[in-house]
């Protein structure tokens, strides 16, 4: 399969409540033009903005920016992939501390779900994670023709 | 920045109510959302069903705050539904462990009728 008709758009996003829609809302447009389908766009969504609020609250980066990278790709006459990296310049986490959380009525830990969520709702994910900085690159696979 | 939580309320006689939610469920929803709640437990509210036909997006501190609003009715013997949620809503509610606590209808007729209200 030839992958063709790549389209890059990047943003650096101020740390202000809500911003994760402006980069969720790109990477939606950018989906929809490609054809992927809506409920594919909307994981993605639900992902991106998980990634956004886990660099907003939990990074403690010092210029109080997100930067966000994504690309789409035609792959063929019916797939696309979108590729999304976010970014931030904080402090890092573990990883595997991060993963290993789990919910319970009356536990501590209502809190911290959004690398699951990222997990579930996409394709792959991989976290570069360092103590100055984590980015955490998304895929999301998509069928064409099914978009609403 | 957009999509600001509104909240409407349909009260079913004594012990019932529902909340209609439009919008994104944040933190900022999500307090909304709870502080509704907590007023409607308070005047005997026991059987409270949560639409979501209008919200689109949530996240993971928003869900946060509605696991708490399950939390608060169960430890007062009631029980909380939820109803209309979008496919990527009901599973962000499954992965977060919301689905084990709280009861999901796909339409509100159901709901209604599952939760004599």
């Amino acid at each position: 399969m030839t992958a063709t008709a790549e389209r890059q758009m990047e943003l650096t996003l101020p740390m202000i409540p809500d911003i994760e829609i402006a980069a969720a809302r790109a990477a939606g447009n950018l989906a929809r033009e490609l054809g992927m389908a809506s409920e594919s766009i909307d994981e993605m969504a639900h992902a991106i903005i998980e990634a956004c609020i886990n660099a907003r609250e939990h990074s403690g980066s010092a210029d109080k920016r997100i930067y966000v990278r994504i690309t789409g790709t035609s792959l063929g006459e019916n797939d696309s992939r979108i590729d999304i990296w976010i970014s931030d310049r904080g402090k890092g986490f573990d990883v595997t501390e991060a993963r290993s959380r789990r919910q319970k009525l009356g536990a501590a830990h209502k809190r911290g779900w959004g690398l699951q969520i990222i997990e579930a709702h996409m394709d792959e994910v991989g976290i570069s994670t360092r103590p100055d900085g984590t980015t955490i690159h998304m895929v999301k696979f998509g069928r064409k023709g099914a978009a609403e | 920045m957009t999509d600001e939580l509104r909240v409407a309320l349909d009260r079913r006689g004594a012990n019932g109510a529902i909340l209609y939610t439009k919008g994104y469920i944040n933190n900022v929803g999500g307090e909304e959302i709870a502080n509704r709640a907590y007023e409607l437990m308070d005047d005997g509210v026991r059987s409270l069903l949560l639409n979501l036909r209008e919200t689109k997006i949530v996240n993971s501190i928003g869900i946060s705050i509605l696991i708490e609003i399950i939390e608060k009715m169960i430890d007062k013997g009631g029980r909380i539904g939820f109803c209309c949620l979008t496919p990527v809503i009901h599973k962000t509610f499954q992965i977060m462990g919301l689905a084990n606590y709280a009861a999901i209808f796909a339409d509100e007729e159901s709901a209604i009728r599952e939760m004599s209200l």
